[in-house]
């Protein structure tokens, strides 16, 4: 079973989590620059709950691996992207139905290998 | 060792549970008399070929207590205290734990009155092979299925469904749970009830507000339960601080490495002795300063005498009815929050609730997939019997109860009574 691990994480941990991941035989990865909020609506210090929504940049990391993998996998990021305060991120777990290397028509797995 | 104190009787224990349910939930007389009585009893006698060449005979159970919402589900324990009561007992709580998880399940209990650390390898398989064949009419598939309980494990279960398939001429893999993998048993199948003790933890902090890092836990019982409870809390951040077993425990207040002390359980057969920590006798176990307590043994350990001393604001029931009746009132009126039994041990029943549905089918999942079902099946049913505590302002057992023996009494009702 293919799975593809999504996370949003803070911009100043993208170096950490990325090296770490290549330590761990992560093959490739997607990174976007994003922005985003969660339940403080992009605020920190006041509970304003008439304010617009803020939108803060983070960055989203995509990597499609193995089941096997994937425990060990978000525990590095959860470990490394940890900042202990509100806005460190979230990890999504998604099933992937299938794989394909477009330069070699390979499908599935071995596409990711 | 601690005192053998005199037990309530589990079964009028049981009853009077449902009696008081049944007048909270104004249930009709008719099924409230259905469900004070077991459907079926039997009582085996079982005659077993000691290595000696001697005979014995043993004396074995299965009651099952309800099949209104599907096939019985429930244990067999090997140990000497096993009476028919308990037996009761134990099937009427397993009714109330399918319904209250939300299996299409009844519930049934089984054991044999022995003392199995006495018992060679060789005499345990007779024993097992035999008090099979004198139930055999009342298990299967679709009829009652059986798992492991205490003394039993996955050899004994593949023993069972060994002298089942034989007299059916082919093999039936679902008529017992708890297998060994290779026989058709669920991947996280050993691991299931203390994972679910620990997600029933982590939701029940989840609505105290509160964060699992470096809470003090306490932990009664070291064994298929106690111990991964204590691995799984130790990864989260939590400080295990004391641990004991039959013969004693072991304390650190300032934490224990659960990995640590199961290799020194291995060489010495038991928690104590451990090089990191002090000896502590179980009664002092109970009055530890901690925040959260975890009876993992056997039932009755929380008593009138020691509910009184207890520290911890929360205790997790991963053993069975670990709590008496009387100490269940004194942990009330202080306020602790007590997650019952019948939901905080359902992880075992749900996974063995898996490996049917895996038999059935004769379709495996990972062990990934068992995990995460798992955590939803038991946070679905913790925040069932949540809402109800709420809205009705019961504790958390009075809430399981009334979750679990509305279910049922729903069923009955829409079935009615034959003829």
């Amino acid at each position: 079973m293919l799975k593809k691990i999504e996370c949003i994480i803070q911009p100043f941990k993208l170096e950490e989590v990325k090296e770490a991941l290549k330590k761990i035989a992560v093959e490739g990865m997607t990174v976007t620059e994003v922005k985003g909020c969660g339940r403080q609506r992009g605020y920190t210090e006041e509970y304003a709950p008439d304010a617009p929504i803020r939108l803060l940049p983070k960055v989203k990391l995509e990597i499609v691996t193995e089941e096997e993998k994937v425990e060990e996998m978000i525990s590095t990021i959860q470990s490394l992207a940890k900042t202990n305060k509100i806005g460190a991120g979230k990890i999504f777990v998604i099933p992937v139905e299938d794989v394909l290397r477009i330069r070699t028509k390979e499908r599935g797995r071995i596409a990711i290998d | 060792m601690i005192e053998k104190k005199k037990k309530t009787n589990p079964w009028q224990h049981a009853l009077q549970q449902l009696d008081e349910v049944a007048k909270r939930i104004d249930l009709e007389p008719w099924i409230h008399k259905k469900l004070r009585h077991p459907k079926r009893e039997l009582i085996v006698s079982i005659p077993v070929r000691m290595d000696d060449g001697s005979v014995e005979v043993f004396t074995g159970y299965r009651v099952q207590h309800n099949i209104t919402l599907g096939p019985a589900k429930g244990g067999i324990r090997y140990h000497p205290d096993v009476t028919l009561d308990e037996m009761r007992a134990l099937a009427m709580w397993m009714t109330w734990k399918c319904a209250v998880v939300g299996f299409p399940y009844g519930g049934a209990k089984g054991g044999v009155a022995c003392e199995p650390t006495k018992l060679s390898p060789q005499e345990l398989e007779r024993l097992t092979r035999r008090y099979t064949s004198e139930i055999l009419g009342m298990i299967g598939p679709e009829k009652d299925i059986p798992a492991p309980d205490i003394n039993t494990n996955s050899q004994v279960m593949a023993w069972i469904m060994d002298t089942y398939s034989v007299d059916r001429g082919y093999s039936v893999p679902g008529v017992v749970t708890g297998k060994p993998v290779v026989l058709g048993g669920s991947l996280g199948r050993e691991e299931a009830t203390g994972r679910g003790v620990f997600f029933t933890l982590l939701n029940t902090l989840k609505h105290l507000d509160q964060s699992i890092e470096e809470k003090k836990v306490v932990i009664q019982g070291f064994g298929k339960v106690g111990s991964v409870v204590a691995k799984l809390l130790h990864q989260e951040g939590a400080k295990i601080i004391a641990i004991s077993e039959v013969d004693g425990g072991i304390y650190n207040p300032k934490g224990l490495d659960p990995e640590k002390v199961k290799a020194h359980r291995r060489e010495a057969g038991s928690v104590v002795g451990f090089k990191d920590a002090e000896f502590i006798t179980n009664e002092e176990l109970f009055k530890l300063e901690c925040d959260i307590l975890i009876p993992a043994a056997t039932e009755e350990q929380i008593t009138e005498e020691n509910a009184p001393q207890i520290k911890a604001n929360i205790i997790v029931e991963a053993a069975n009815g670990p709590t008496s009746p009387s100490a269940d009132r004194i942990l009330k009126s202080r306020k602790i929050f007590v997650v019952p039994d019948i939901l905080a041990n359902a992880g075992g029943v749900t996974v063995s609730y898996f490996e049917w549905v895996q038999a059935m089918q004769g379709y495996f999942w990972s062990e990934r997939e068992v995990n995460l079902k798992l955590r939803d099946i038991m946070t679905r049913a913790f925040h069932r019997v949540l809402d109800v505590s709420l809205r009705e302002k019961v504790d958390m057992r009075t809430a399981a109860l009334m979750v679990a023996v509305k279910r049922v009494a729903e069923a009955t009702r829409l079935r009615g009574l034959y003829p």
